[in-house]
C-alpha cells in the first residue's frame, strides 16, 4: 500500500511502523528506544509525528509502535513536532547528569542544552530506563537483566544486584543502550560487565578479541550447525567460510 | 522464617508451572514466612520456569512484598495527605523513640516492623497506623506507647510468661 510521509509517497508493508516505513524509504526519524531486531516499547516519545486522517483531523502519535494504514498522511517535522521533541529531550537529558550517546547527538541536533536551574538530574545516573537493554537479553534468551524496583528508585538490574547466572557477558545490552550507561570495560583480556567478570576469547584469524567464554559455550549448546567455526570473530569467519568453501 | 523444602513444595504444588502464577505463589510465600526469603525467590523461578530477573523484578515492584524480613507485627504509618498535614512524622519520630527503627526497620526482638502507606483510607481519623489488620486513629505520643505495650502484654500472655 501507499502512504504519503512528508510529501513522498512511500510504499508500506502492511502491519509495519510509521516509522519503519519511513526510514525504508529514507526519511529520518529520530528514536531512542526502538531497535529495527526488537519489539517497540515507546517510552521515549522521540519518534512524535503527525497524522491527518481523512477528515483532515490532525494527531500526534509515536510512529515506532503506529500501524501504517491507506488513509493516514504522515509530517514526521512540523514546528510542532520539533517542538515536542525539544520538551522530551530536555525532560530525558534532564535526568541524566552526562548526556552521552545517540541522545547526546539529538541534544545537539535540536538545540537542547541541559538547564539545572530547573531539574536537578539524579547523581551518577546515566540510564533513562528505555528497557532496550531488558529486551535485548530477553530476545537473545538469558533474561539476565530486568526492571527493578518502583517509582523514583527504578533500576536496571540483574536479580538481588548480584552477578547472574544467566548473565554471559555479550554486552548486547551494553550495545544497544543509547545512553552508554551499562558500564561495560575490556581490559587485559577480560570483560567486566554487571558486577562479574568474563575471560575475553581472540580471534584465530585477526587476533582481536571477540567473545567471552561463557558466550561461545552459550552459543555451542544453542548451535546446530556444528560447521559454524567460532574460532573466528565474525568478519574472519565470513572470509575464511569463502576461501574454504565452507 | 525459611520454610522447610517438603512445606515450600507443597506452597508450589498448588499452582501449574506457569508464569501467570508468579504472582500469588509469591504472595503465600510472603504470607507464610512475611517476608519474601532469598532462597525461596530463586525456587520459585525454577518451580515457574520463569527467568529469576523477572520474579526478582516482580518482587521488589510490589509494595506489599519485603525482601527483608518483618517482625511478627507490621506497623503500617499513614503518610497520605491528611495524615502528614495531621504530622504523621511525629508519629513516626515517636515509634522511632520506642522501638528503635525507622521506616523500613525492625526491631531487635523481632516483634515490630515500621512501613509507611499512601492513605489507610481513613482520614478523618488522621493520624492513622495500622498495625495488622488493626485500624488506630488520632494517635498521640501517649496513645502510641499505651498501644505498643498493649501489643507487648499480648504477646506476653500468648508465650505464657
Ligand atoms: S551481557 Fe549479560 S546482561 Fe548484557 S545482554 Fe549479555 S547476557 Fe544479558
Ligand atoms: S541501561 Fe540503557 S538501554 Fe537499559 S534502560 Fe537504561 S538507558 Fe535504556
Ligand atoms: S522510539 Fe518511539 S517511543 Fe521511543
Ligand atoms: S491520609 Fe492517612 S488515612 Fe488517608
Amino acid at each position: 500500500m501507499n502512504i504519503q510521509i512528508d510529501g513522498k509517497t512511500c510504499i508500506a508493508e502492511p502491519g509495519e511502523s510509521i516509522l519503519e516505513t519511513a526510514r525504508r524509504n529514507n526519511i529520518d526519524i529520530p528514536s531512542l528506544c526502538h531497535h529495527e531486531a526488537l519489539p517497540g516499547l515507546a517510552c521515549c516519545r522521540l519518534c512524535v509525528v503527525e497524522i491527518e486522517d481523512a477528515t483532515g483531523n490532525r494527531l500526534v502519535v509515536a510512529s515506532c509502535v503506529y500501524p501504517v494504514a491507506e488513509s493516514v498522511t504522515v509530517y514526521t517535522n512540523t514546528e510542532k513536532i520539533k517542538k515536542h521533541r525539544r520538551t522530551n529531550l530536555t525532560l530525558l537529558a534532564g535526568h541524566v547528569p552526562e548526556v552521552k550517546g545517540v541522545l547526546l547527538a539529538y541534544c545537539r541536533e535540536y538545540g537542547v542544552i541541559r538547564d539545572d536551574s530547573h531539574m536537578k538530574a539524579v547523581v551518577k545516573e546515566k540510564c533513562i530506563l528505555c528497557g532496550l537493554c531488558v529486551t535485548a537479553c530477553e530476545a537473545l534468551g538469558n533474561s539476565a537483566i530486568q526492571m527493578a524496583m518502583r517509582g523514583i528508585d527504578r533500576v536496571v538490574a540483574p536479580p538481588f544486584n548480584e552477578p547472574s547466572l544467566n548473565c554471559i557477558g555479550c554486552a548486547s545490552c551494553a550495545r544497544v543502550c543509547p545512553t552508554d550507561a551499562i558500564d561495560c570495560e575490556s581490559v587485559s583480556g577480560n570483560r567486566k560487565i554487571w558486577g562479574k567478570t568474563f575471560s575475553l576469547v581472540k580471534c584465530a584469524a585477526c587476533g582481536e578479541p571477540y567473545a567471552t567464554v561463557d558466550e561461545l559455550d552459550w552459543l555451542k549448546g544453542k548451535l546446530l550447525d556444528t560447521e559454524l567455526n567460532l574460532a573466528y570473530c565474525p568478519n574472519c569467519r565470513r572470509r575464511v567460510s569463502v576461501n574454504t568453501g565452507k | 522464617m525459611i520454610l522447610p523444602r517438603e512445606r515450600l513444595l507443597e506452597l508450589f504444588q498448588a499452582y501449574p508451572r506457569d508464569r501467570r502464577y508468579a504472582l500469588p505463589l509469591l504472595q503465600d510465600i510472603q504470607k507464610q514466612c512475611g517476608y519474601l526469603p532469598k532462597e525461596h525467590i530463586i525456587e520459585a523461578a525454577g518451580y515457574l520456569g520463569v527467568p529469576l530477573s523477572r520474579i526478582y523484578a516482580m518482587a521488589t515492584y510490589y509494595r506489599s512484598f519485603s525482601l527483608e524480613p518483618r517482625g511478627k507485627y507490621v506497623i503500617k504509618v499513614c503518610d497520605g495527605t491528611a495524615c502528614h498535614i495531621k504530622d504523621s512524622k511525629n508519629v513516626l519520630e515517636t515509634l522511632k523513640g520506642l522501638l528503635c527503627v525507622g521506616v523500613g526497620g525492625m526491631d531487635k526482638d523481632g516483634l515490630f516492623s515500621v512501613e509507611t502507606v499512601n492513605c489507610l483510607g481513613a482520614c478523618a481519623l488522621a493520624p492513622v497506623m495500622m498495625i495488622g489488620e488493626e485500624y488506630f486513629g488520632k494517635l498521640t505520643e501517649e496513645s502510641i506507647t499505651e498501644i505498643l505495650e498493649g501489643f507487648r502484654k499480648r504477646e506476653a500472655v500468648v508465650a505464657g510468661i
